[in-house]
């Protein structure tokens, strides 16, 4: 099925050229160059001229270089700075919220109970389901005259069920915050369970003849066995958060203000409301920085996390 | 540690069976609890739409069904183009798959079994691809789809998500790829197959459910997307389904249970393909998260 006919081509005349050492080392860079050329044309091209984007201006349709007048700009740029602020603070909330009822899922689940395969089959179904009904539904939910999560906001004595969520920033944060929080922590809990499974018995067995209680047991061992996996994961969940764009995009448009707008809301806001592509440009070449450095930060924990999973001769 | 020890062992003997059972019911209530938070949204997207509208369109919104109700879903079906809509997606979504199927493959393997100079950069590369945002290529990516004329084209669609979900592919593979045991590898190449051979008829038929993890990130991903549709779609008619939804959250005159319809029948199909393959995708999603 994922042979392509050429490629069988040229199996059959290597056979018959019997296996050259020469024709073995080229094999690999027969197999990269269409997926090379592929990402070139579609993602390193498009990176490329997005550079050159912010670089120039073009008004009227003429185009001009214009240097770091758009990164000039930026900087003093209160909507660029608010946008910062709320990506850092978003980004970290994902990161806390992720990881901590991740964790505590985890733990939760960590047991021989009746009804597990469907229990994890239940905290996958958030992360399948697609952004945009995701969207509707919490739009729907969060409806200051009908929502349901007036209703079950309204139990806590004080509160009044008219909360418009959507139109104040802190409360549109806060909305943003909770649907993505929704959507993500079951399936970090789901990995952390993983290698929760991965920490061998007999350490908790050795643990508790030397009587060491529930808590003590751990901060001893489960903790720590699973520090080099939680960095790893709280690196992804800064990616995760960082490629949010839909559900905050269409749930708020940004707003109010600059209380839920991220960068990717700011860059496609720039470009398809102000049609302002070329500052829009030089905001995605921050972002893209941004990106650099959490690539660098993933494969550096990788490594730590497989290492860590070598000493521990435990798979995740 | 030693301290508290003697304290410990001293109470175990005596905890009787009751606390034991107290801590079970604690653990089953707790984990109802985040059952309910996890299942209620997609409880009430579901609820709503069946709910008749004098229900759905009150307050207090009621917690359960108040009778069955299919207006939402036949006002949906003849007031909007959905079933094009979704015909597009699905278009789009399988076409996605193809290419990202056809370049993970060999990627995956160049990744995975393959020494060559330059792998290294290859893999960041890869990786840079998948951790990008794609809001961050959105623009220059239209205007070189506007240079090749290639926007309202729902062919040309599919090669950028394929952009993304082949580096995401690469990854998947390559861990299952490097799970097959190298003496199985070895004895094929003895008996003379060629490397290309050993991927084809040993490592993807032992890595069936890696690929259809592959087949079905790479379909969610393109199903789900809104930011390359939104920009490159702009013919109502040419509309992908999430595309075309998205458009009722800002219409003034949809009613909110016609939304949650929409967001239901959006939903099936990926919820069809979960169904079928739920266990390879929990396995598969957490294998390419983790490696």
């Amino acid at each position: 099925m994922a042979a392509p006919g050429p490629r069988r081509g040229r199996r059959a005349s290597r056979a018959g050229q019997g296996h050259t050492i020469t024709s073995g080392r080229a094999l690999p860079y027969g197999l990269l160059a269409p997926i090379l050329i592929f990402e070139c044309v579609f993602v390193l091209y498009p990176i490329v001229r997005g550079f050159l984007l912010a670089f120039q201006n073009t008004s009227f349709g003429l185009t001009k270089w214009v240097g770091v007048a758009n990164f000039s700009q930026m900087v003093h740029d209160a909507f660029f700075w608010g946008s910062v602020r709320t990506t850092l603070e978003f980004t970290l909330s994902m990161v806390v919220i992720w990881l901590g009822l991740g964790l505590l899922v985890a733990l939760l689940m960590n047991w021989n109970f009746k009804g597990r395969s469907f229990f994890r089959a239940a905290l996958a179904l958030p992360w399948a389901l697609p952004d945009v009904p995701t969207v509707l539904t919490f739009t729907v939910m969060l409806d200051p005259n009908f929502g349901v999560l007036n209703r079950v906001a309204a139990w806590i004595p004080g509160v009044h069920h008219d909360i418009k969520w959507l139109t104040s920033p802190t409360l549109a944060f806060v909305a943003i915050v909770i649907m993505v929080g929704w959507k993500g922590f079951p399936f970090f809990g789901l990995i952390i369970l993983s290698s929760l499974q991965g920490i061998p018995d007999d350490l908790y067995e050795a643990a508790r003849v030397d009587g060491a209680g529930p808590f003590q047991r751990f901060r001893a061992i489960t903790f720590p066995s699973l520090i080099p996996t939680l960095a790893f994961l709280s690196v992804l969940a800064f990616i995760f958060s960082f490629q949010q764009f839909s559900l905050i995009y269409l749930s708020t448009g940004g707003g109010p203000g600059t209380s839920t707008s991220t960068l990717s809301v700011l860059i496609y806001n720039e470009a398809f409301q102000d049609f302002n592509y070329n500052y829009a440009s030089a905001v995605a070449v921050v972002g893209l920085a941004l990106a650099l450095v959490g690539t660098l930060l993933f494969v550096i924990f990788e490594r730590r996390v497989a290492r860590a999973r070598m000493s521990a001769g435990s798979e995740i | 540690m030693t301290e508290p020890a003697p304290l410990t062992a001293g109470q175990r003997p005596r905890r009787p069976a009751p606390s034991r059972l107290a801590k079970r019911i604690g653990r089953y209530t707790l984990l109802v609890v985040v059952a309910v938070v996890v299942l209620f949204p997609v409880y009430w997207m579901v609820l709503s739409t069946f709910q008749p509208e004098k229900y759905s369109l009150t307050y207090p919104p009621p917690f359960f069904l108040h009778g069955f109700n299919l207006g939402a879903l036949t006002s949906l079906f003849e007031q909007q183009p959905i079933v094009a809509w979704l015909a597009h997606s699905l278009l789009v979504s399988v076409l996605a798959v193809v290419i990202t199927v056809l370049l993970a493959v060999p990627g995956g393997y160049l990744l995975s079994r393959l020494r060559w100079r330059g792998s290294g950069v290859f893999g960041f590369l890869l990786l840079f691809t998948q951790i990008m945002p794609g809001a961050m290529i959105v623009v220059p990516e239209l205007q070189f789809y506007r240079l090749l004329n290639w926007t309202n084209n729902l062919f040309a669609l599919p090669a950028v998500y394929a952009a993304f979900t082949v580096p995401l592919g690469c990854w998947i593979l390559k861990s299952a790829f490097d799970n097959v045991p190298g003496e199985v590898v070895e004895a094929a190449i003895v008996d003379g197959t060629s490397r290309i051979g050993v991927l084809l008829r040993i490592l993807v038929p032992l890595s069936r459910p890696a690929l259809t993890a592959v087949v079905v990130v790479a379909f969610f991903v393109s199903w789900n997307d809104y930011v390359f549709a939104s920009a490159f779609i702009t013919n109502r008619g040419l509309y992908t389904a999430g595309l075309g939804i998205s458009t009722f959250i800002s219409e003034e005159d949809i009613q909110l249970y016609q939304l949650q319809a929409a967001a239901v029948v959006f939903s099936l199909v990926p919820a069809a393909l979960y169904m079928i393959v739920s266990r390879h995708i929990v396995r598969g999603l957490t294998a390419g998260a983790v490696k």
